[in-house]
C-alpha cells in the first residue's frame, strides 16, 4: 500500500488549503534508492494522466514485493483546475507549465510551480503526462528538445508509445516543468496523449505497460521487461502542419491514427449558416495522421491535424 | 489622421475581428516615428481608455499643425476578448502577447501576432500599455527588458517616477517587447492600473508621460512640463512583504504613499470568524509602489512592494 501524503499546501482565502497529494510507493529494502515521480495535472483540463495513475497504483498494491525503488504519483498537481476543467490556475489564469521553475517570492502560480520542483527535487526520473488539450487528438507520444535527446530518447523508447519528437529548443519552453526538473538532473519526459476532458482507456493501459517497462529496465520494479512497441522516431521523416485555411466547422473525413496519402482529403471546413464546403483540407504529404483536431469550430491558423511522414521531394 | 484595419480576421459566426490603427502625421515624414499598443488582452481596459484618450488628444494636435513625426496608435489588440469578458484569445485561451514574432503559417494567435508586428516593424519607438499579469496595483512604471538591444536613456524622456530594468525572462522572449527591442525599435512597456478597472489619476499620469515623450522625442510640437528624473529600480531595492496568512485583505494605503519603518500597511482577517490574522507593517521606510489589489489574499502572495533607495529588507525564503 502507498502512503498517501499532503506534499504542498498554501492557504486559500475562505476556509480551505489548495494542496497537492501524492502516493508513495516504496522498498523494504532500504538500500533501494532510485526514485521516480508520476506526474499528471499540470494542466487542469487534461484527465488521461488520472487514469494512468490509477492503472499504476492499482498494479502496485497488487504487486508490492516488485518494488525496488521509490514510486511517487501524483495525480493533480493544478488540483483546483483538475476538480473543476480549468487548465490554468483559476484565478490567475496563468499556464503553470508557462511559470517553472517558479519562486517563493512570486504569485500564487510561480509559488506552486516552485512548491512542486522542491517536492520532486531528488527524484532520477519524471515521467509528466499531459493530454494534448481539448482540441486537438494525439497518438502517445513523447516530446523531446533537441538539447535533451542524447539522454532521453533512449528511455523514451522503453515507453511503449507511438512516437518520439526531438524538436528544437524554444526559449519559452524553458518555463515548462520538464525543463526545470531536467536542469536539476531528473531526467524527465513529456508524454502527450489522447485528447482534453475525456479518458481513452486504451492508451491509459499502453502507456502503464510501458511505465512498468521503464521501471523494470532502471530496476526500480523487479520484473521481466516487457514486450513493448518501439516508437517511430521523428528524425527519419518530416512533420506537416495542417491548419485550417478558413473559419468554420470542421468535420474530419477519416479517422485519427491512419496512414494517408498525399492528396487524400483530411476533412471538410463548412458553414453551418450557408450550407456552403468552404474547404477541403488535403494531406500535403503521406504518412500518418498523428494529431487531429477533436473540437470542431475553427478560426483561420486553427491546428486541424498532423502528419508525419516522407516529404516527397516533387513541388507541389 | 488614417483609421484604417491593421489585421482583420474572419470568425465562424460572430462578425469579424478587426484590430484598428490611428495614424497621425505625414506617412513618408523626415521625423521619427512611434506605435502604441493598447489593450493586448481582454482586462487591459485601462490601457484601451488611455490609448483611445490619447488618439482623441493627437486628433486635435493634428487640426493644429501640431504633429511632426509619425504616430500610430492602436487602442485594441484583443477586441474579441475585451467584448465578452475573457481575458485571452477567446476560444484557445492563447495569449497574443505570448506570440510573438508571430507566425503567417501558425496557430490563429501566431497569425495575429506576425500581422500585427509587420506594420509594428521599423518604428523608431515602441510603447506598450501592459497591465500586470498577477492580482496588484501599482503605481505607473515602465518596464524595460534587457534584451541586448535596449534603450535605457529614451525611457527616461517619459519623466515617470520608475523604471523597471532587469534581465530578461524565458517567457519574455515570446512578448511583444523583445521582438521589438530585436528588431530595433526602441520599446518598452508602461505598467499600470489594476485589470478589468479604469483608474483616472494613473491613466492621466500615463497620458502625460506619452505626450511628454512625443514632445521631447519631436514627434509632437509641443511644450510640456519636465517630469520626474526617473529611478532605475532593479529588482533588489524592492521589499516585498508578503500575506503569512490567507483572508480578506484590508490595505490602509495606497499606491505612492510614502512610509516609515514601524507603519501599519494593512491587515488580514479570517474570512469566516472574522479574527484579526496579521497585521502588516512596514520594515522600512520607502514608496509603497505596488499592492495586492483582490479583497482575498492568498497565503504567502505579496501584499505589497516597498522600494527604497537603501536595501532594507529584502525577503528572501
Ligand atoms: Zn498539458
Amino acid at each position: 500500500m502507498g502512503i498517501v501524503e499532503e506534499v504542498f499546501t498554501i492557504e486559500l482565502p475562505v476556509g480551505e488549503s489548495f494542496r497537492i497529494q501524492r502516493c508513495r510507493y516504496t522498498s523494504k529494502n532500504e538500500e533501494d534508492s532510485k526514485r521516480i515521480s508520476i506526474v499528471s495535472g499540470i494542466h487542469g483540463d487534461e484527465l488521461e494522466g488520472q487514469y494512468v495513475c490509477f492503472l499504476l497504483g492499482e498494479w502496485l498494491r497488487q504487486n508490492p514485493e516488485k518494488i525496488r525503488g521509490t514510486i511517487d504519483i501524483y495525480p493533480a498537481i493544478n488540483s483546483l483546475g483538475i476538480d473543476s476543467i480549468t487548465r490554468s490556475i483559476p484565478f490567475y489564469d496563468v499556464d503553470l507549465n508557462r511559470i517553472f521553475p517558479g519562486s517563493k517570492n512570486d504569485f500564487l502560480p510561480a509559488q506552486i510551480a516552485d512548491g512542486v520542483v522542491n517536492v520532486m527535487r531528488g527524484s532520477d526520473l519524471a515521467i509528466d503526462i499531459h493530454s494534448s488539450n481539448v482540441f486537438l487528438r494525439e497518438i502517445p507520444q513523447v516530446r523531446i528538445a533537441k538539447s535533451q535527446e542524447e539522454t532521453l530518447v533512449p528511455l523514451a523508447n522503453l515507453l511503449n508509445i507511438d512516437f518520439v519528437w526531438v524538436h528544437d529548443a524554444v526559449t519559452v519552453l524553458e518555463s515548462t516543468f520538464a525543463h526545470a526538473m531536467n536542469t536539476i538532473g531528473t531526467k524527465t519526459l513529456v508524454v502527450e496523449m489522447g485528447v482534453g476532458m475525456r479518458l481513452g482507456k486504451a492508451y491509459g493501459h499502453q502507456l502503464l505497460d510501458g511505465l512498468l517497462n521503464l521501471m523494470a529496465h532502471e530496476g526500480i520494479l523487479e520484473i521481466e521487461p516487457l514486450k513493448v512497441r518501439f516508437p517511430i522516431q521523428s528524425h527519419v521523416g518530416e512533420v506537416a502542419y495542417l491548419n485550417a485555411a478558413y473559419p468554420g466547422l470542421f468535420v474530419p473525413a477519416i479517422e485519427h491514427c491512419q496512414m494517408v496519402s498525399k492528396g487524400d482529403v483530411v476533412g471538410h471546413i463548412v458553414s453551418a449558416l450557408s450550407g456552403e464546403v468552404m474547404d477541403e483540407v488535403i494531406a500535403p504529404i503521406g504518412g500518418m495522421l498523428f494529431t487531429l483536431r477533436a473540437y470542431p469550430i475553427v478560426y483561420e491558423g486553427s491546428l486541424l491535424g498532423r502528419i508525419f511522414g516522407k516529404i516527397c521531394g516533387d513541388s507541389q | 489622421m488614417r483609421r484604417f484595419d491593421i489585421v482583420t480576421l474572419e470568425s465562424p459566426n460572430r462578425a469579424p475581428l478587426r484590430i484598428e490603427g490611428f495614424l497621425f502625421g505625414e506617412e513618408n515624414t523626415k521625423g521619427p516615428s512611434i506605435a502604441i499598443v493598447g489593450a493586448m488582452s481582454g482586462d487591459h481596459v485601462n490601457q484601451l481608455y488611455v490609448a483611445s484618450g490619447l488618439v482623441d488628444y493627437l486628433r486635435t494636435k493634428e487640426e493644429e499643425g501640431k504633429i511632426i513625426g509619425k504616430i500610430l496608435v492602436i487602442p485594441a489588440v484583443n477586441a474579441y476578448a475585451l467584448n465578452m469578458g475573457e481575458k485571452f484569445w477567446p476560444l484557445d485561451k492563447t495569449d497574443i502577447n505570448m506570440m510573438f514574432p508571430g507566425y503567417h503559417q501558425g496557430e490563429t494567435t501566431q497569425r495575429i501576432a506576425a500581422r500585427l508586428f509587420d506594420t509594428l516593424k521599423g518604428y523608431d519607438y515602441g510603447v506598450i500599455l501592459e497591465g500586470r499579469r498577477d492580482q496588484g496595483m501599482c503605481l505607473p512604471y515602465v518596464k524595460m527588458i534587457q534584451s541586448g538591444y535596449e534603450d535605457l536613456e529614451c525611457a527616461k524622456d517619459l519623466g515617470m517616477n520608475f523604471i523597471h530594468y532587469r534581465p530578461h525572462e524565458p517567457v519574455e522572449t515570446a512578448m511583444l517587447q523583445y521582438n521589438w527591442q530585436l528588431w530595433e525599435t526602441k520599446a518598452f512597456s508602461i505598467v499600470f492600473g489594476k485589470n478589468g478597472t479604469i483608474d483616472q489619476r494613473d491613466s492621466e499620469e500615463v497620458h502625460t508621460a506619452l505626450v511628454r515623450f512625443l514632445s521631447k522625442r519631436g514627434m509632437l510640437k509641443f511644450s510640456v512640463f519636465e517630469g520626474k528624473q526617473s529611478n532605475i529600480i532593479d529588482p533588489h531595492k524592492i521589499t516585498l512583504l508578503k500575506a503569512s496568512r490567507a483572508g480578506i485583505f484590508i490595505s490602509k494605503v495606497r499606491c505612492g504613499t510614502h512610509v516609515e519603518k514601524g507603519e501599519r500597511l494593512g491587515k488580514i482577517i479570517d474570512a469566516l470568524s472574522g479574527e484579526k490574522l496579521e497585521k502588516i507593517i512596514s520594515p522600512c521606510e520607502g514608496i509603497v509602489t505596488c499592492q495586492y489589489s483582490h479583497p482575498l489574499i492568498f497565503q504567502n502572495s505579496i501584499a505589497f512592494r516597498i522600494a527604497s533607495v537603501e536595501i532594507c529588507c529584502q525577503i528572501i525564503n
